[in-house]
């Protein structure tokens, strides 16, 4: 049986697919109106019988569409009596602070349609105001009944004791049974009441439309013939059953850039590289994340059209640099990249498709390292002269020949790439030196070396077919669920047994959870706690070996802690300082198992090696390009080199050398 | 400026300017986020009343945080000044620091300590690394805000412009000891001074870096460029204004005694690309602590030509005070003679702030706003427990005002700060001896008009312990925000405590007991409305009911 899996993105859908004859790749344009018809576009290109399918694994960012369209279902939301305009106030701080005209986040559910209902849990978790379901039902009733398609309920310290969460959910269930009720406590176990108010009316306003797309996909699935499994990438890097998406779709928002570094770390991995950072370039950003061991860094929160979510997913920081990013000179006489972008339409002006201003595809086009005559993506042919055109004028600002410009803005981008990179890596206090970097995404191979470079990092990564690997990601992501919840808990001699406790009870949970989705295999579990001293609002994630959990004492979880704070904040170890544990994480992992690796195939261009003239730094320069397929495993090719694959190009400067291996990966290395 | 480095600064390239300015505005916004995300003051973690900085080698701010408050933007440079003036420059050793928080030596209030630490490179002295805390409680009269004080002695420990060493004096060392014997919460506040240097240290590293990649000669060069980028697009904003003369006023409510308004007058002269801001006109200075040291008058204004003049991508540091002139006279409220008191300054920064505002909508109505509630409403609940002092400080925010382009933002961090709320779950887990009973929006409280100003908020605590202290300095309780071409004023705010039938309405700057079971009710303002109101706009009146914010805004 094949697996398939399909990654829909703004401008391609991209499937691989893995069978007993290796592995497949089709890129098909997106339908960004009805992106379920791009999905079997992609299928039918691949031109094999849906029922010989065994697994469809799917990236998609439907869930996030949904949010910034507004395009959610009718939505109630009930909060604890005096907390009406929890989604209003937010949190007071503004993210432009010298925008005059600054406005707040639009909530997902209005205030007309924010009911208040009267009870109050305290923060111990104890009942300060009982809730009263006589009292509040026919007002409920009256509220709710035929308005709205869901309810979202978060009540001050829901998370604490859902008791009344749950009462309320059991009485909507059998008085208003049409409605669909997300309860807070089950999205997330944390802490801040706006921030899981938000994440509980963004699933409920979500839901509606990702059951709609998740059911489409198995209809259409289903006439096909097809009778397997239907796995969904989350936030976190790995994938769950549609089914667990559709209870709780807020995992599978900013899924697709977690596909790309699980992709990254497995392809890496074959070659023995497992301390990477990832960089993924396309049309117009650029995603960095730094991962350890093979596990990606993590993150608490994201925010999606400016409201926050609060769950763990991987540390991606986007930066708006990619192949379409407008190069411009502003007022005070600044070269600038970005964040603007020509998008998909007009596009680089070497696209040839109306685009007049120059962009960061134009720059690689000028100084030879997209040879003219090359096809993107396959197929789109390059219009050096417009390139030159669109360079003239600011080439002219600033006094520079238009080629000698394109190049400083490559380098340009190339700083603002370093400075992301910084913020995943020194920011976070890892050295990147440590690590290889693995470039992916159109334009990530043409970046990476010079990026490596500006950092100290020796080795580069790249890739077979770079401008797939999200794709590839799909099919190699373990499944995974999350389970975290908030119980402040001083670190004294009786810690370890709360931290016991609490594994138990997250474990046992996450089993349950994973026996009801039918998740088969043995599973793995890891943990983490949230610490941090006692007077601090952030906390440090510091990880528990469950596997000596029996043995853990105090002692060893602030030793833990001390290193964590001190590596991040360089300093920490505060002799007598009280320390405490705010939240529990645990995850349960299903391993995927053995899979194919990316391999080149035949499609892989293998033009020998011919003469080209770049221009690099401050002079042209003779330099050689290749098809990717005629770099022979174990053979090297010194820069500077243009080494061309399908999907993207490789840029090997000057002092670097790229050298393919046994499992296909180009590994550039400082020669110098 | 020496004639070999004034060469380097004409010909550092513009790629190596682009790379290197970004490079050092990154590294401030690092130690930025390290500074806040490691306090353990509410009042830097939540509110982020900080700010991080590297200077060059004269002391001249280059590269600021700008994901911190405003408040403190392009002041970094006079503190320092007051530290180089007492100990050159030239005495500095790796490992030493500047320190001030002297509010007659360049400095802002008390709370506010600057620190500064020299970035050496293979031997060369290349910048300052500066990160500055508001920190929850410096000693003096009251714990965490002292409203009464009379003088600024009584306003807590005085940190004259002075050099140390980290290592033989901080790390345990005497002055560490002087500071922590003479603040309530050594606990607190000690770890926000090691979180500050660490910062520094960041700042350092990141510095020393860029030095190795790029050569100390070619960082200095950039360093002196982006001074002149600054100057030269602030230049620029200033040029498309019309030239001429223009008046605006405001006034905080009073001086906390009497009830007579502190009027604040700014006169914007423009003339070709340079800008001159004179606040001939403003009250006198007062004997409470209203009066705002000269230092935060030129943080505001600046943070305020910020936000009116340029976009948000223009990083603010020396340079534009090369093109900005403030004077304040001497012995008014904007320029105060030692030793008046100034921990409350806000107030007064805030009305130079809307004056400001209001004379440039005159030269160009279109980018400005009307009147905010623009004002530090800060609480202080304090208790002690067992011998131990429990602090809570916290900013409450009021509405913005309305402009051409829509409503003002509803319930928001003032113009001058980026202060954040506090989660009402957060304080249930930390405090025992109060509770959060009702939080929300004032509907109705932006003033009227085309655009409506923003709506204030409310906050209500219920006491659980007898023997709680609280404390409080806030304005705009008696003057509302006003509104701008035709449109209606905001509401004014309040701070209520209901105890049985008793009500006791405290006044805008205040100290109060409070007992077990009482009910502290807070209330902030709204913000003026901009154009008639006869003519609503349809989209924002499509909002208002769709948040079913009118049908409250006739009931109330």
């Amino acid at each position: 049986m094949h697996r398939v899996g399909v990654e829909i993105g703004g401008t391609f859908t991209d499937l691989v697919a893995f069978g007993p004859d290796g592995v497949s790749i089709r890129k098909v344009p997106s339908v960004p109106a009805r992106p379920d018809e791009g999905a079997f576009a992609a299928l039918a290109a691949l031109g094999m019988p849906i029922a010989g399918i065994g697994e469809f694994i799917h990236g998609s960012t439907v869930a996030t569409n949904a949010v910034l369209e507004r395009k959610g279902g009718r939505l109630a939301f009930l909060v604890t009596k005096g907390f009406r305009d929890i989604l209003l106030l937010q949190r007071h701080d503004r993210t432009r602070i010298f925008d005059l005209f600054y406005k707040k986040p639009e909530p997902l559910a209005a205030r007309a349609d924010t009911f208040e209902v009267p009870e109050r849990i305290a923060g111990d978790g104890s009942v300060l105001e009982p809730l009263d379901l006589a009292a509040v039902g026919p007002i409920l009733r009256a509220r709710l009944a035929g308005r709205y398609d869901a309810v979202a309920i978060c009540l001050i310290n829901g998370f604490l004791n859902p008791a009344h969460e749950e009462a309320l959910a059991a009485w909507i269930a059998a008085e208003l049974p049409e409605l669909r009720v997300t309860c807070s406590h089950r999205v997330t176990g944390e802490f801040r009441e706006y921030e899981r108010a938000t994440a509980t009316t963004m699933s409920a306003f979500v839901q509606p439309v990702v059951d709609g797309y998740l059911g489409r996909i198995e209809d259409g699935l289903a006439r096909g013939g097809f009778n397997g499994h239907c796995t969904m990438m989350q936030s976190n890097g790995g994938r769950v059953p549609f089914r667990a998406i559709r209870d709780n779709p807020i995992t599978a928002l900013l899924s697709g850039p977690a596909a790309g570094v699980t992709g990254a770390v497995r392809q890496a991995g074959l070659s023995g590289f497992r301390d990477i950072i990832t960089l993924d370039i396309g049309g117009t950003s650029a995603d960095v994340a730094l991962v350890r061991d093979g596990k990606p860094d993590w993150a608490r929160e994201t925010k999606i059209d400016g409201l926050p979510i609060r769950m763990p997913m991987v540390d991606i920081v986007t930066i708006g640099a990619g192949g379409g990013s407008i190069v411009w000179s502003d007022d005070g006489g600044m070269l600038r990249v970005g964040p603007e972008s020509a998008g998909a339409l007009p596009g680089p002006a070497c696209y040839g498709k109306g685009g007049t201003r120059p962009t960061l595809t134009d720059a690689h086009v000028l100084c030879g390292r997209l040879p003219r005559d090359a096809r993107l993506a396959g197929s789109m042919a390059l219009d050096g002269d417009a390139a030159a055109a669109a360079f003239g004028p600011v080439a002219d600002a600033f006094g520079r020949p238009p080629v000698a410009l394109a190049e400083d803005a490559a380098r340009l981008a190339d700083g603002n790439i370093v400075a992301a990179i910084r913020l995943v890596s020194t920011e976070r206090g890892r050295d990147p030196r440590e690590f290889a970097l693995v470039p992916y995404g159109g334009a990530g191979p043409l970046h990476a070396a010079r990026v490596a470079d500006a950092l100290g990092i020796q080795t580069v990564v790249v890739p077979p077919d770079p401008g797939v690997v999200s794709a590839y990601g799909l099919l190699v992501a373990d499944q995974m669920l999350d389970e975290t919840r908030t119980r402040r808990t001083p670190l004294d001699e009786k810690a370890p047994d709360t931290v016991r406790e609490i594994a138990g009870q997250l474990t046992a949970g996450l089993k349950a959870r994973a026996a009801a989705l039918g998740l088969e295999g043995t599973p793995e579990f890891e943990m983490s706690l949230d610490m941090r001293y006692v007077g601090q609002a952030y906390e440090i994630d510091v990880p528990v070996d469950l596997a000596a959990l029996d043995g853990l004492d105090a002692a060893t979880l602030a030793a833990g802690f001390a290193v964590a704070h001190k590596r991040i904040y360089e300093h920490g170890a505060v002799k007598g300082k009280a320390v405490e544990i705010v939240s529990f994480r645990a995850r349960l992992r299903l391993p995927q198992g053995e899979v194919p690796a990316l391999r080149l195939g035949s499609r892989t261009a293998a033009r020998p090696a011919q003469p080209i003239r770049i221009f690099e730094g401050e002079a042209w320069v003779d330099a050689v390009e290749v098809g990717r397929g005629a770099v022979a495993t174990g053979s090297s090719i010194a820069g500077p080199a243009i080494v061309t694959d399908t999907t993207a190009t490789t840029y090997v400067p000057t002092g670097w050398t790229a050298e393919a291996d046994a499992h296909d990966n180009l590994i550039l290395r400082r020669s110098a | 400026m020496s004639t070999s480095e004034a060469m380097s600064a004409n010909t550092i390239s513009a790629l190596d300017q682009a790379v290197i300015g970004q490079s050092l505005l990154a590294a401030a916004r690092e130690m930025g986020a390290k500074l806040y995300r490691s306090a353990y003051s509410t009042i830097v973690r939540e509110a982020k009343d900080a700010s991080t900085g590297i200077l060059d080698a004269t002391g001249q701010a280059v590269a600021q945080s700008d994901e911190l408050i405003p408040v403190l933007v392009g002041s970094l440079s006079l503190t320092f000044a007051g530290c180089a003036e007492r100990y050159p420059i030239e005495t500095l050793q790796e490992d030493d620091f500047y320190i001030s928080n002297h509010p007659y030596h360049g400095g802002q209030h008390l709370q506010d300590v600057f620190i500064f630490m020299p970035i050496f490179w293979q031997g060369e002295l290349i910048g300052f690394s500066s990160a500055v805390a508001h920190h929850l409680d410096i000693g003096g009269g009251a714990p965490g805000l002292n409203v009464m004080a009379t003088d600024v002695y009584q306003e807590g420990l005085i940190l004259p412009p002075s050099k140390y060493n980290l290592h033989r004096d901080w790390s345990g060392g005497p002055f560490e000891q002087l500071v922590a014997n003479n603040i309530r919460v050594p606990d607190q506040t000690i770890g926000d001074f090691n979180a500050q240097f660490a910062a520094c240290r960041v700042g350092i590293a990141r510095v020393q870096e860029l030095c190795a990649r790029h050569g100390a000669a070619t960082v200095k060069a950039a360093m002196a460029g982006m001074i002149d980028y600054c100057e030269r697009r602030v230049r620029a904003a200033i040029a498309a204004l019309p030239d001429g003369e223009y008046v605006g006023e405001d006034a905080v409510d009073d001086d906390g005694i009497g009830e007579t308004p502190l009027v604040v007058r700014a006169t914007v002269r423009i003339k070709g690309d340079q800008m001159e801001v004179d606040y001939t006109g403003t009250a006198s200075q007062v004997a409470t602590a209203m009066n705002a040291p000269f230092a935060s008058t030129i943080s505001s204004t600046l943070g305020c030509l910020k936000g009116v003049l340029t976009g948000p991508d223009v990083p603010f540091n020396e340079g534009a005070r090369r093109a900005v002139k403030i004077t304040a006279p001497l012995g008014s409220l904007l320029n105060p003679r030692f030793p008046a008191p100034v921990r409350a300054r806000m107030e007064a920064i805030y009305r130079a702030y809307d004056a400001v505002v209001r004379a440039l909508g005159q030269a160009v109505p279109d980018r400005v706003i009307a009147p905010g509630f623009d004002s530090t409403v800060a609480t202080c609940l304090s208790f002690l427990d067992q011998g131990r002092y429990r602090v809570y400080l916290e900013i409450h925010n009021g509405g913005y005002g309305a402009s051409a382009h829509g409503d003002g933002c509803d319930a928001v961090a003032g113009p001058l700060s980026n202060c954040t709320n506090v989660p009402v779950e957060s304080l249930d887990m930390d405090f025992d001896f109060f509770r959060i009973e009702h939080y929300s929006l004032r509907p109705g409280t932006g003033g009227a008009g085309i655009h409506r100003g923003g709506n204030g908020s409310e906050r209500s605590y219920r006491i659980l312990k007898s023997g709680v202290r609280f404390s409080i300095y806030a304005d705009r309780f008696r003057i509302a925000a006003g509104g701008l071409a035709d449109g209606m004023p905001g509401t004014t705010g309040s701070c209520t405590v209901y105890r049985g039938t008793q009500v006791f309405r405290l006044k805008s700057k205040d100290n109060f007991p409070l007992e077990a079971g009482d009910l502290l009710v807070l209330q902030t303002g709204g913000g003026g409305g901009w154009g008639d109101p006869a003519t609503r706009d349809p989209a924002g009146a499509a909002r208002d009911l769709r948040h079913a914010l009118v049908e409250q805004m006739a009931a109330e």
